[in-house]
């Protein structure tokens, strides 16, 4: 089933139409529930913030196709923005990415500052 | 003369390795240890190795007698192993490497094992029984590919023992009631029949390749009996058995760290956006190049 990105804006009863006609053998009754979430999370420098970016985006969600996450840098700020399906799932997301951020911060805290480049 | 720090947690061991040259400089490592009759879960691993690799890395580097500016590369294990555990080491890993400007090395698992065994035991080219509560796989190297040439597919050999004992509370009541037979009867039988399997499969993979060194590695490596029954075999066919004690059978840094040497002298290196842990990597994925 592709395309869910376009299915926002219309209306939930129709998605869920939608969703029981292109399901085939796979039937959801419920409609899609999107939940986003936003984290902004400030270092001391933009180094710092990168670094964290660097050490937190490239392991893939453990379950990719019901959540994703996206990590930006701007500034010192470090912006991690969630899509959900599934609220269970998205806490989880949510709780696991905050004990790696807790233990890159330390590791930063303990074995830095950044060696000038 | 590159130094290497490695770091290893893919399983309940978290280990941080310093290796220079072919010489282990530091090895430090913990083990998250559950209660008897439990089982080690993704979660309260990652858990356990997130509070003590700190610690355990500046350990490494004290006991190595350097400081960050002498690690040449920074190797962790990109894989295979349980998920949660490998990326909360691998978030260290690239952490370091970034704060420290030192260029990254993904190592696969089963690898960091073979190249330890080689070094420790200086075999030159054996066929390698990696057996261990993850893994189960009869190895050998041939152009430039460790080939898998046997392996396990339900179940690893020492999940297997350890699962055993669950069998021995439930299922086996009716025979142990009866005093058809004891525990320790139906352990022996166990160990016996699922060593001679490995035994055989070693034989037969040595035999095919036409090799005279065998060498045993991962935690299993450690069975007195299944050194003593390879042991066996290898005089039969007048080959050689090799095999290293518990500090580098068990997953631990330095081998991962050897295994990065190794790499890193060949020209590898992983960048950030290609460093993901993966739970699934085979041990012939990766080319070997450092070997002729």
């Amino acid at each position: 089933m592709g395309g869910r990105d376009t299915r926002e804006g219309r209306g939930l009863l129709q998605r869920s139409q939608e969703a029981r006609e292109h399901s085939g053998s796979v039937c959801r009754t419920a409609p899609y529930l999107v939940s986003t979430s936003t984290l902004s999370v400030p270092f001391p420098t933009p180094l710092e913030a990168e670094i964290a970016r660097g050490s937190l985006a490239p392991d893939a969600e453990p379950h990719r196709g019901a959540v994703g996450k996206e990590l930006k840098v701007s500034g010192s700020v470090l912006a991690v923005c969630w899509r959900a399906e599934d609220s269970r799932l998205l806490r989880v997301s949510i709780v696991s990415f905050l004990e790696q951020l807790s233990l890159v911060v330390r590791t930063m805290q303990r074995f830095g500052p950044p060696v000038s480049r | 003369m590159p130094v290497v720090l490695g770091f290893e947690g893919s399983a309940n061991k978290i280990g941080v390795g310093v290796v220079r040259d072919g010489e282990v400089l530091a090895n430090p490592r913990r083990t998250y240890v559950t209660p008897p009759g439990t089982g080690f879960l993704p979660g309260d691993t990652a858990r356990h190795h997130r509070a003590v690799i700190l610690d355990l890395l500046q350990e490494a580097l004290t006991e190595a007698g350097l400081t960050s500016q002498d690690i040449d590369c920074i190797a962790y294990t990109k894989g295979p192993g349980m998920g949660a555990p490998l990326a909360s080491v691998a978030v260290v890993a690239r952490t370091v490497a970034q704060l420290w400007n030192k260029p990254l090395l993904g190592v696969n698992h089963c690898i960091g094992h073979i190249e330890m065994g080689r070094l420790i035991t200086g075999a030159t080219s054996p066929t390698v029984l990696y057996v261990s509560g993850g893994n189960t796989q009869v190895i050998a190297y041939s152009e430039h590919r460790y080939r898998i040439f046997g392996e396990t597919i339900d179940i690893a050999v020492g999940n297997c023992l350890d699962r055993f004992a669950r069998v021995l509370k439930d299922v086996a009541e009716r025979m142990l009631s009866t005093g058809e037979c004891t525990p320790e009867d139906l352990c022996f039988s166990l160990q016996e029949t699922v060593f001679a399997m490995l035994v055989e499969i070693t034989e037969r993979a040595m035999a095919h390749c036409g090799s005279q060194e065998a060498l045993i590695v991962g935690g299993v490596g450690c069975n007195v009996r299944l050194q003593e029954m390879m042991e066996t075999m290898c005089q039969e066919r007048g080959a050689q058995l090799f095999a290293t004690d518990e500090r580098f059978c068990i997953d631990n840094g330095a081998m991962i760290a050897q295994a990065g040497w190794e790499m890193f002298q060949a020209g590898h290196r992983t960048p950030l956006s290609e460093s993901g842990i993966t739970q699934r990597y085979r041990t012939d994925e990766v080319e070997v190049t450092w070997r002729d």
